[in-house]
């Protein structure tokens, strides 16, 4: 029996096959998936690289955390099944998304944040700003003394006003 | 079929209260009968995702869900209450028989609530993750009450929600009204508190200052306007002889009064040089004493280069502004004035225009001091980023050097570096820019008194002595009106540091020790687990129901898989954490019914990650009674097998350790960490992996000294080689925070269980690297 030495080259993994991988609704919020002809009523996907490749590499598990496979390429699959991977991808990991800024206010070690989610605003206040302002790639993320997490998702696109109050914050 | 619940009138507590009379009031009108609600909470969002409020609830018929607006006011003064209004738009129910499991899933930014609606899985509503916790005790109180027909008592996990009385936003533990609601003047005024202690030598300081400054307002009207308008201009026609005469007099006088202020100086320099350490050592000391008092927790969510910044910088910053900084303040501002006042009786013209620059000195200082604040606050991070990066690089050497990464390390480095010292030179850029702007000011009003003035010499209703001593005035007043400019940079880097030290020291300890705790009379070591439920964070539970009983002197052994919540178990018996439900009993006291020194004082911690402290290896091994005698010290180094090794090296028990000291290799650091262990000599003894990273001969030996150290002790081992827990009288198997097996070594292997199957491979694992484990030797290997 010949034994292949592990190498970069020849590490491998396995991902879900869209021709045999079928995502269907179940009960009508939640994401059932039909690998090989067995049904899984309830998967739970989880994304590999939520921030900075949110559309390749999903793990596919079930309600007990059961990995059952991973998606390489979301865009691999139909437009149909897409749009049910994506739906069950944005409630999972739904975030206001900051469109701006209105005030920042420090005292005693706690920022109190008032922003607009679109129209809709609200406030929030962070302790620990090493901890919970999370700066990468053009984002921000900010998580809030209850553990809510707020985006930014492009610090381009908020405007020049909201984003010179954020700056100081920022590293 | 299911069958239909009937339960009995209920009288157990509940929670109505969640809901304010208001709310339900208007619950009422939308035609919901509140009379009989169990259990209620609030959420945030609708089922589909949208922002919404949203109200849940269950009575004895069913569970209700109602979508609404709530709009909170702020507090009034007189009523300091905050004050809401609601309207409920829509309430739909769900018949308590149809519904059965309620259960709460965490996803990244917000949760869900779903439930067993007649066999189907259906979700009941979303919300923000901040309020999984009250979701997740609606979960379980509706499930408890299906189960029971009862509501139990509520857990006070430290999740419940504390909102301000002002705002009605998110409130610090301790506070009624949150640090955004309290007044702009509280952080001086908590300062002014900080240094109480210092008044007499505060006030001493700030005497020397006022006479000091009291003597250079004099000065211009000795040296000046008399030196001009009675001696050199000689209004009294005196002779060459008398003016000289004068003119000695009056240089005589400037010297002894100069002399005299220099004297002053030197006084109140030598005063603040004896009160300065002083000072700074309290500081420190304060925050490193709130900073010992806080939990593990605490730790672990901060970063050290941050906390280290935090007693030496903060300290050093609170300090200047305090003891130079106020004191310097008040001389300058008392000099201001008196100049300004000698100055009106001078000429109140020229006066009034000096007057007209103060305002836009102070709308400087107003939006200098929030322009700066910021641009502080951004250097402090930089700073700790780059501490903490520099701490990360030296404890990582020994990966850093095996993967060759010094050039990505130095690459790191300088990039942060570079940040850091972008920010340097951005907020010096923004001194330099705005400082100069408020002296601009000053020399424009200069040029225009000296222009008005000297028309008013031409037109003799000034005289020219009197001309130049108002330019020596108004020469004095630059050097207060410089220092105040800096004063709003001052502050705002004192405030900063004084708010982060405020933050450690108001952190409230989430471990505390009752005020009736209790000690042990005689304690015997019986470990009593019930029901116990542990999470890190919510809906994330890593501990469930669990019980366990050790009866006193005897040795417990869990095995378990990584992340199975071995070593939680441990943390919770110590009381590093608190459980959230269910207790720990030892001789059946609650451990959160004892003293904390009393508890941790009878449990000996010996894990894998072993701590020596900056010493010699003596002082370590005495660290739990440092006034051991060295013949104890020895004993115990001995019995554990440490004797010999600490006898080869140069200074043997003298030698330093601990960073930047000896290295030991990690047999050799356990050996120490048992001695250090056998001296405290606890009653309770947990292992925690204690021998996971050993080779087999050392691990023999620590086993050795181990069997030594369990007699007559009550011992909890932690342990993934399951051969070494042989001795163990019970054995349990956790798997995903609960008991999967349990019993002795024996009962488990004859069980051909998960234990079993755990056992077998790796029996089979150490017969492929060859090394004839004791395992083999138990009859059942004979089954392979």
């Amino acid at each position: 029996m010949t034994v292949t030495s592990i190498t970069p080259e020849t590490l491998t993994t396995d991902y879900l096959d869209p021709k045999v991988c079928e995502f269907y609704e179940y009960n009508g919020c939640f994401l059932g998936m039909r690998l090989n002809g067995e049904e899984h009523n309830r998967v739970i996907l989880t994304r590999a690289l939520p921030l900075n490749d949110p559309d390749n590499y999903v793990c596919v598990t079930d309600v007990e955390r059961k990995e059952l496979g991973i998606i390489e390429h979301i865009a691999d699959f139909s437009a149909e099944q897409q749009s049910l991977i994506r739906k069950e991808l944005s409630q999972r990991y739904f975030c206001p998304d900051i469109t701006s800024i209105t005030a920042i206010k420090e005292k005693m070690g706690h920022f109190y944040f008032d922003v607009k989610v679109g129209d809709y605003p609200m406030s929030f206040t962070i302790r620990d700003l090493v901890k919970n302002i999370r700066c990468t790639e053009g984002h921000v993320i900010l998580t809030d003394v209850d553990g809510n997490r707020f985006l930014i998702s492009d610090l381009e696109r908020i405007d020049k006003k909201s984003r010179r109050k954020l700056e100081p914050y920022l590293y | 079929m299911k069958k239909p619940l009937s339960f009995p009138p209920f009288s157990g507590p509940k929670n109505q209260e969640k809901f304010a009379p208001a709310l339900q009031a208007e619950l009422r009108r939308a035609g919901l009968d509140t009379s009989g609600l169990l259990w209620c909470c609030s959420g945030d969002m609708s089922n589909e995702g949208e922002f919404k409020d949203m109200w849940l609830c269950f009575d004895a018929k069913g569970l209700y869900i109602a979508y609404g607006k709530a709009v909170v006011g702020r507090a009034k003064k007189k009523r300091k209450k905050i004050e809401a209004t609601y309207t409920i738009d829509s309430i739909s129910s769900i018949p308590l028989d149809d519904l059965s499991c309620l259960a709460t899933e965490r996803y990244v930014s917000t949760g869900r609530l779903t439930a067993d609606e007649n066999g189907k899985t259906v979700s009941l509503a979303r919300f923000s993750i901040g309020k999984l916790p009250a979701f997740d005790d609606f979960a379980k109180m509706f499930n408890h009450y299906k189960d029971t027909g009862e509501i139990r008592p509520p857990e006070d996990h430290g999740h419940g929600e504390r909102t301000c009385r002002k705002c009605g936003g998110p409130c610090p533990p301790g506070m009624d009204v949150c640090p955004k609601c309290t007044r702009n003047s509280a952080t001086a005024v908590r300062l002014v508190k900080f240094f109480g202690g210092y008044v007499p030598q505060i006030a001493l300081i700030l005497f020397f200052m006022l006479l000091s400054a009291g003597v250079t307002v004099f000065v211009p009207q000795l040296g000046t306007r008399s030196l001009f308008d009675n001696v050199l201009a000689n209004p009294d026609g005196k002779t060459a002889e008398e003016l000289l005469k004068a003119l000695a007099v009056l240089v005589g006088s400037i010297f002894g009064i100069r002399l005299l202020n220099t004297l002053l100086t030197v006084v109140q320099q030598y005063v603040t040089a004896t009160v300065m350490p002083k000072v700074t050592y309290d500081i420190k000391v304060k925050i490193f004493a709130a900073m010992q008092r806080l939990s593990v927790n605490f730790y672990s969510s901060k970063q050290t280069g941050s906390l280290m910044e935090r007693i030496i910088q903060d300290a050093n910053q609170i300090y200047w502004f305090f003891i130079e900084g106020i004191p310097t303040l008040i001389i300058e501002s008392a000099t201001v004035i008196g100049v300004v006042i000698i100055m009106f009786t001078m000429n109140w013209r020229l006066t009034l225009l000096v007057t007209v620059a103060v305002p836009l000195i102070a709308c400087a200082l107003y939006f200098g001091d929030k322009f700066f604040r910021g641009m502080h606050h951004n250097n402090f991070l930089f700073r700790s980023k780059l501490s903490s990066m520099v701490s990360d690089n030296i404890n990582g050497q020994r990966v850093i050097k095996a993967f060759a990464k010094e050039d990505e390390e130095y690459g790191r480095f300088t990039e942060l570096n570079d940040n850091y010292r972008r920010a340097e030179l951005k907020l010096a850029l923004a001194e330099a820019t705005l400082i100069p702007s408020i002296e601009i000011s000053v020399i424009i009003l200069s040029a225009l008194i000296l222009g008005m003035g000297g028309v008013y010499v031409i037109q003799g209703k000034m005289t020219a002595g009197t001309l130049l001593s108002y330019i020596v005035y108004l020469e004095l007043l630059r050097e207060p009106l410089q220092f105040l400019s800096w004063t709003a940079n001052w502050w705002s880097r004192c405030a900063d540091s004084a708010q982060r030290v405020f933050e450690v020291c108001d952190a409230e300890p989430e471990i505390t020790e009752k005020e009736d705790a209790v000690e042990f009379d005689d304690l015997r070591g019986e470990i009593e687990i019930n029901e116990l439920d542990f999470e890190y964070e919510p809906a994330r539970p890593v501990i469930k129901k669990l019980s366990l009983h050790v009866k006193a002197g005897q040795m417990l052994g869990i095995v378990g898989k990584t992340g199975a919540g071995k070593t939680t178990i441990a943390n919770l018996i110590a009381r590093l954490y608190d459980a959230k439900g269910g207790c720990i009993k030892i001789d059946g006291i609650d451990v959160r019914d004892l003293k904390l020194s009393e508890l941790r004082g009878n449990i000996g911690l010996v894990s894998q990650d072993i701590y020596l402290f900056i010493g010699s290896i003596a002082d370590n091994i005495r660290y739990a009674k440092p006034d051991a005698s060295m013949d104890k010290v020895i004993a115990a180094a001995k019995a554990a097998f440490a004797h010999d090794f600490i006898m080869k090296l140069p200074d043997a028990y003298e030698t330093r350790v601990g960073a930047g000291g000896q290295k030991l290799s990690g047999g050799e650091r356990q050996r120490i960490s048992i001695a250090r262990t056998i001296i405290q000599n606890p009653k309770i003894l947990i292992l925690d992996e204690a021998t996971a990273a050993m080779d087999t001969e050392t691990e023999r030996n620590i086993q050795n000294s181990l069997a030594k150290l369990k007699t007559g002790r009550t011992t909890v081992a932690i342990a993934h080689r399951l051969s070494t827990l042989r001795d163990a009288d019970e054995l349990a198997v956790i798997s995903d925070g609960t008991i999967t097996e349990q019993g002795a070594f024996r009962e488990l292997i004859e069980k051909k269980g998960e234990f079993y199957r755990q056992y077998k491979l790796q029996q089979e694992a150490l017969k492929a690297v060859g090394i004839a484990d004791d395992v083999t030797e138990t009859p059942l290997s004979e089954d392979d």
